[in-house]
């Protein structure tokens, strides 16, 4: 049995479904995040781990008891909010303190334990100020500090760095990670930015309208996508429409796509090819190919990226996005006439739902 | 400190301001003075001072058991009040917080209602020993009356902090709904109930219509005095006023001076940075 076990749990809020038959096992030491978009139902999963709110159906087991009706407060549960909730009216010191303070630990104890929690944030010297005093950043690494000190059972993290600029969320996600790692503490992370959930998860469940679209590791939801809805949500996507010539092939339009991906579906099945940017090949002259994933088309847009340069090429109709790194950059000029290749082995082939 | 520049006041400006204090002062001012005063109608400024109004006064046999009453009325009043209001007005803002336009709404009405017709309402209704025209029916009775004084002042601090955010974090530690409210809560709404208990308190010991028409004579309070000498003799019914206000003002500072103590403690760790 895994350490945190959610069997068929169901919420619903009047007549909206808010999570319906979530199932998810994460094993002890794990860093899970719920991605999706608002309103998918992840929060509510995750307050429904907390306390904060009871599931409908199903139940929750942590390490073998069952938690689905246990209130908030005998949990053991570590949770840290994206607004922060730091209490304003207590000193740094004193909010870490507060939930060994309710456990009864001795003063001497609890003291010596704050203070090795707010170094572990690096934060030990604002221990005598509050919390208004300390920046967006600051703050939430006092709270996680505070989640951290009562040595929760799990932690959990509701959009922990949405409130704070670029730079901070970036670094502060790395900081998480390695905290996470260094305690070895079972962690849910929930979150709708896409970059933050691949960087730092062990595993990621991509939620819309209340279910589970797919469980994977950050690699697995990327390469390999369940359905469309996560290989649209995570990172860009070209989507071709077309369908089933037979396995290798798929007819989009007067295109037709070269692919390893299309057994499994009957010859005539709607389906949606998509591919990454980064898998998109950019030729200023017509290439030799082997397939017929050749396209003509013309330079659009270009937009600088740093490491890479994203192009939006202009076939027909439509514009496929493709990236290329320096020395493609310096090839290209706009309304430069290009050939693309979609790598075969790179086509993701799944129904149009 | 600031370093922009204020604008000066315009001529207009200031005598608007000039006339709003003059309009609070001068009444407040003249009643102080009339008290001492020996008499005063014959000229602009007294025709000489004694303190023969408080002597007077504070030998009248109910002197000090009116005040005595009024302090406890008071007091009493702004305990069931703070117990009343204060744990409903969070439960509102934590949990049913689609009641609260119908609360907000319900706080409206002890202004629409006069006192005079609450009070005869409430000796008709509760006419049963032991609580017909017993002070335990006045203190009811001014809970109600002043309980928007003390509803908003906690309700708009409430409003002013994430309550739902900070009681789900303190739970999340380990808190109980009694340590979630001792330590978490109260702490950030404590302007609010200090602001309310004040006026809730000023407001009780200066009311006379539901004192007299509830438990009357039987348990005399100070306004029911002052009532009386006003139609004894002016001056000492000034003094009892005077009296009345510096009570007022002395609770108003000592509220003050507790509040800021609790911001100094803040102010220090600023400071110590």
């Amino acid at each position: 049995m895994a350490y945190l076990e959610l069997t068929n749990v169901s919420k619903n809020f009047g007549s909206v479904v808010a999570v319906k038959d979530f199932n998810l096992a994460i094993e002890k030491g794990q860093l899970v995040s719920f991605l999706g978009p608002s309103g998918c139902g992840k929060t509510t999963t995750l307050r429904m781990i907390a306390g904060f709110e009871i599931p409908d159906a199903g139940t929750i087991m942590l390490d073998n008891q069952d938690i689905s009706n246990v209130a908030p407060n005998q949990r053991g549960i570590g949770m840290v909010f994206q607004s922060y909730a730091l209490f304003p009216n207590m000193t740094i010191l004193d909010n870490v303190k507060f939930g060994l303070k309710m456990q009864r630990k001795p003063k001497q104890e609890a003291h010596q334990m704050a203070e090795k929690v707010l170094e572990l944030v690096r934060l030990k010297n604002t221990a005598k100020r509050y919390p208004h005093q300390l920046s967006g950043g600051q703050q939430q690494r006092v709270a996680l500090a505070r989640a951290l000190a009562i040595q929760p059972r799990v932690l959990l993290l509701d959009e922990p760095l949405s409130a704070l600029d670029a730079e901070v969320r970036v670094a502060l996600r790395g900081e998480i990670r390695r905290i996470q790692s260094d305690l070895g503490i079972t962690t849910v992370y929930v979150t709708h930015d896409q970059e933050e959930a691949l960087s730092i998860s062990d595993l990621v469940v991509v939620m819309n309208n209340g279910i589970i679209d797919q469980v994977g590791t950050p690699q697995q939801i990327y390469r390999k996508p369940d359905t469309r809805f996560v290989a649209t949500f995570i990172g860009t996507a070209n989507e071709f429409a077309g369908e089933i010539s037979d396995a290798k092939h798929v007819r989009c339009g007067n295109l037709e796509i070269v692919t390893p991906n299309a057994s499994g579906f009957n010859a005539g099945e709607k389906v949606v090819v998509l591919v990454r940017p980064e898998n998109v090949e950019v030729f200023a002259q017509k290439p030799e190919s082997k397939t017929s994933n050749v396209i003509e088309g013309v330079v659009d847009t270009i937009t600088f990226h740093g490491a890479i340069t994203r192009l939006g090429i202009s076939i027909g109709e439509r514009v496929i996005n493709a990236d290329v790194n320096v020395a493609g950059r310096e090839m290209l000029a706009y309304h430069q006439k290009v050939w693309v290749e979609l790598r075969p082995e790179y086509c993701q082939v799944m129904a149009e739902d | 400190m600031s370093t922009e520049k204020k604008a000066r006041p315009s001529a207009v400006q200031v005598l608007i301001l000039v006339l709003f204090i003059s309009y609070m002062l001068i009444p407040i001012i003249a009643t102080y003075v009339f008290s001492v005063a020996t008499r005063w109608d014959r000229t602009i400024l007294p025709e000489g001072y004694s303190l023969k109004g408080y002597q007077i006064a504070a030998q009248n046999p109910y002197f000090f058991k009116t005040l005595q009453n009024s302090l406890v009325l008071s007091l009493a009043s702004v305990v069931v009040s703070l117990l009343v209001v204060v744990p409903t007005v969070y439960w509102v803002h934590a949990r049913v917080y689609a009641a609260k336009p119908l609360l907000d709404l319900l706080m409206i009405l002890p202004f629409g209602i006069p006192g005079v017709v609450l009070a005869l309402a409430l000796v008709q209704v509760f006419n049963f020993q032991p609580i017909a025209r017993s002070p335990f029916l006045l203190i009811a009775a001014t809970v109600v009356f002043t309980m928007p004084f003390m509803y908003r002042s906690v309700s708009n601090n409430l409003a002013a902090i994430d309550i739902t955010t900070l009681t789900e974090a303190a739970q999340s530690l380990g808190a109980n709904t009694f340590n979630v409210l001792l330590r978490v809560i109260i702490p950030n709404i404590f302007t609010g109930i200090l602001s309310g208990s004040l006026l809730v308190f000023a407001t009780v010991f200066a009311e006379f219509t539901l004192a007299r028409l509830i438990v009357g004579a039987g348990f005399k309070t100070f306004p029911m005095l002052l009532v009386e000498y006003t139609r004894i003799d002016g001056t000492i019914a000034a003094g009892l006023s005077v009296i009345s206000f510096t009570i007022a003002w002395i609770v108003s500072l000592l509220i003050l001076w507790v509040s800021s103590k609790s911001l100094d403690k803040s102010h220090e760790h600023l400071s110590a940075r």
